[in-house]
């Protein structure tokens, strides 16, 4: 069987996600089931000027990075490429938040700089004929089983279920508070005092943004490993439509309440149930783990 | 004759344009096309943000930005104290990342160049597992901001460190068994690189081919060398041929515009220097890349073997710096003053994979309001004129031919995202 073809495109970017990409961890299956025409870093069919110059067949382009009409590779433009290649794909990812929301690439200073559909959570409309084959995944990076497993359920036609951003919900669905091994601490509103510390949780001082940024950080864990939160570094909110925010160590308050609530929860309910968690005092979330 | 050749998988794109005297490459115009201006993104912003927004100048060391932003705010806070059980993760935590930069190098960038097939692949369990080192204690890779003014933001335990070895060994395994087959130990007693040319390893295997096209001896420069960065390993100081200056001030660094590239030229005293492994080697006088030197110049032969042989220097010193971790220490040592309040000016200054990389900010009332890096391929790669070449340039110019200039090029271990930032 032929494998899936994948154009790799990249804009204004870092580059993250195709080095968050190498370390998937089933690589070398994949690459027995899908063929990079193009690749910014893996070995590729097609050199990057052939890629510009030409229209070669691919079944899905992949996109990283913000995208200007001004920001351009042999002096063609970027989103002259990627229209010419994503009429005919079967699908386009767009791959990481700058390529999703326009990101922190947005403020480069190229003109209209964007996302592929949105500029932060607002829709530009500039290319709406593309919407409905357009699969987002955000994230600065993106974590690899999230784009490899994508990749699979597209090019095996296996139905998506995608949110009002087209992020797939199987992974975006969940918040990255789920899963963080500090949530006894968040439960019962024990503060991390300082960092550096296992216990506490970041959320009430330190500017984590997990219980309202959507994302599997904690579900899949990194590098099969860890995560910022686990490790004690606030979620910088880093795969919704308004990251960078700014003050990203320092929770926002008002009259000392959280500005951003966890999803979904209104701001009188949460104080009621604040004060209930207050009362509890459990000596042993108040001691160090061990 | 002139022509233009289109450099990809750099980290982006760089388009080199060649003029011919004759048969040979007389002059070499290095363009960066793409800036994305890091530099203003970050004004106006809060101090401590910067963490956030400067790993992402780049997605292969995104690691050594931040660090070199956490330093640089550090610097404009008078009498702070950094524990240094944080000091020891932060260089391990680096040095992770430059372990796995030269992996990706060499069998990504370099045996493909050379024309051996299907060798990117290998880079990719040492890099898979020497960046589950770095998620051990950073959280994840690529792009944490685990370092924060004052230490770092994780409690490494006693398991951390246990997990860290296995690792560390998985790595040094797989480097003795592919890329040199001799103990990592013995290698670093080794001054002697024809004793390295007779083992078996993709290292000597890459040796052996450029002696036998005949391309080991190109590719010099000037000779001129500088490090920056200090650590635990690294020494900084600047050597010319093999006289070696140690003491350094960053006020004769100049960044100078030029004309066709988005990248800015960077001097030293009003020269030219080369950043990088075979540059920290020569300070370092490591035996086995001064021998490379003593015999064959700062060429490719000289710049692949110091990049190569850092892998496990800095694998051995990595288990030696866990050793010295005393895990009754604090992570972090609350600063004495309000970051959001802080005014004044600072410099980071590190070693990354691909040599040093300065950070300088400007905060007032803990805000940014100037903020400059100099990465390292501004350092190796700058585009000079024909009558004063940069690094880079120097090595290409009295080459024959476009593939061997792009090999000579390469052998800096070229990043544009971070050379135009």
């Amino acid at each position: 069987m032929s494998k899936c073809k994948l154009l790799w495109l990249t804009s204004i970017s870092c580059n993250g996600n195709a080095h968050s990409f190498l370390n998937y961890p089933h690589i070398q299956t994949f690459l027995n089931d899908f063929e990079f025409v193009y690749h910014p870093i893996l070995e590729s069919t097609y050199t990057l000027q052939e890629i510009l110059e030409q229209e070669l067949k691919c079944d899905i382009v992949l996109l990283e990075g913000a995208i200007s009409q001004e920001f351009s590779k042999l002096d063609i433009s970027i989103t002259d490429t990627l229209l010419r290649y994503a009429k005919s794909a079967k699908a386009i990812v767009t791959v990481g938040t700058c390529a999703t929301f326009g990101g922190i690439f947005k403020d480069s200073g190229y003109s209209n700089a964007s996302g592929l559909h949105y500029i932060k959570d607002t829709k530009h409309h500039r290319y709406d004929e593309l919407l409905s084959k357009t699969v987002s995944i955000s994230g600065c990076p993106v974590q690899p089983e999230v784009l490899a497993e994508t990749l699979y359920a597209i090019k095996d036609d296996m139905a998506l279920k995608l949110d009002e951003y087209q992020r797939v919900k199987e992974f975006f669905a969940y918040t990255v508070h789920n899963g963080c091994i500090r949530n006894e601490y968040f439960e019962y509103k024990v503060d991390n005092h300082q960092f550096g510390e296992k216990e506490g949780c970041m959320f009430y001082d330190h500017g984590c943004q997990a219980p309202f940024t959507r994302g599997s950080c904690n579900k899949l864990l990194w590098n099969e490993t860890n995560s910022k939160t686990r490790n004690g570094e606030p979620c910088h909110g880093c795969s919704e439509p308004n990251f960078p925010t700014t003050n990203l160590y320092k929770t926002q308050k008002n009259m000392g309440i959280p500005q951003n609530m966890p999803l979904g929860v209104n701001k009188r309910a949460y104080l009621t149930l604040a004060g209930v968690t207050k009362a509890f005092k459990i000596k042993r979330l108040e001691e160090d783990l061990f | 004759m002139k022509t233009i050749q289109l450099i990809e998988k750099i980290e982006g794109e760089a388009t080199l344009k060649f003029s011919y005297n004759g048969v040979k490459i007389d002059f070499v115009d290095i363009e960066f096309f793409n800036t994305r201006n890091i530099e203003n993104i970050l004004l106006n912003k809060p101090a401590l943000d910067a963490l956030v927004i400067n790993p992402r100048v780049c997605g292969v060391c995104g690691h050594a930005h931040l660090q070199a932003t956490a330093k640089a705010l550090e610097d404009c806070i008078d009498g702070l104290t950094l524990p240094n059980k944080a000091k020891i993760i932060r260089e391990l935590s680096l040095n992770f990342e430059i372990i796995q930069n030269h992996f990706k190098w060499f069998y990504m960038t370099i045996m493909p160049l050379l024309g051996y097939k299907d060798v990117y692949i290998k880079a990719l369990y040492p890099s898979q597992t020497i960046n589950k080192a770095i998620a051990t204690i950073a959280g994840q890779y690529p792009h944490n901001s685990y370092a924060i003014v004052g230490g770092i933001v994780s409690e490494v335990t006693t398991m951390d460190l246990v997990r860290l070895k296995s690792l560390i060994d998985e790595v040094v395994e797989f480097f003795e068994k592919e890329v040199l087959q001799s103990s990592i130990a013995n290698l670093q007693e080794c001054d002697n690189v024809d004793l390295l040319l007779s083992r078996d390893g993709d290292v000597p295997k890459v040796l052996h081919h450029l002696k036998n096209q005949n391309l080991y001896s190109l590719g010099k420069s000037y000779d001129r060398f500088i490090v920056f960065g200090s650590s635990s390993y690294f020494e900084s100081g600047k050597s010319n041929k093999t006289r070696v200056t140690k003491s350094l001030d960053t006020k004769y660094i100049k960044e100078i515009p030029n004309q066709t590239s988005k990248a800015k030229n960077i001097t030293y005293k009003d020269k030219y220097f080369e950043v990088g492994p075979l540059s920290r080697a020569m300070l370092k006088k490591t035996p086995l890349i001064k021998d490379a030197h003593r015999k064959y110049g700062d060429s490719i032969f000289s710049r692949i073997i110091a990049r190569a042989c850092e892998i496990p220097q800095l694998l051995l010193h990595s288990k030696d710096l866990i050793s010295q971790i005393d895990l009754n220490e604090p992570s972090y040592i609350e600063p004495s003053v309000e970051i959001s309040h802080l005014s004044g000016t600072g410099v980071g200054i590190v070693e990354a994979a691909r040599g040093s990389l300065i950070h300088k900010v400007n905060l007032q009332n803990g805000i940014i309001k100037d903020y400059q890096i100099i990465t390292p391929t501004q350092w190796n790669l700058g585009n000079g004129t024909k009558e004063s070449l940069a690094i880079a340039q120097k090595a290409m110019v009295g080459l024959d031919d476009e593939h061997t200039a792009e090999l000579v090029f390469k052998t800096f271990d070229v990043c544009s995202v971070c050379t135009t930032h």
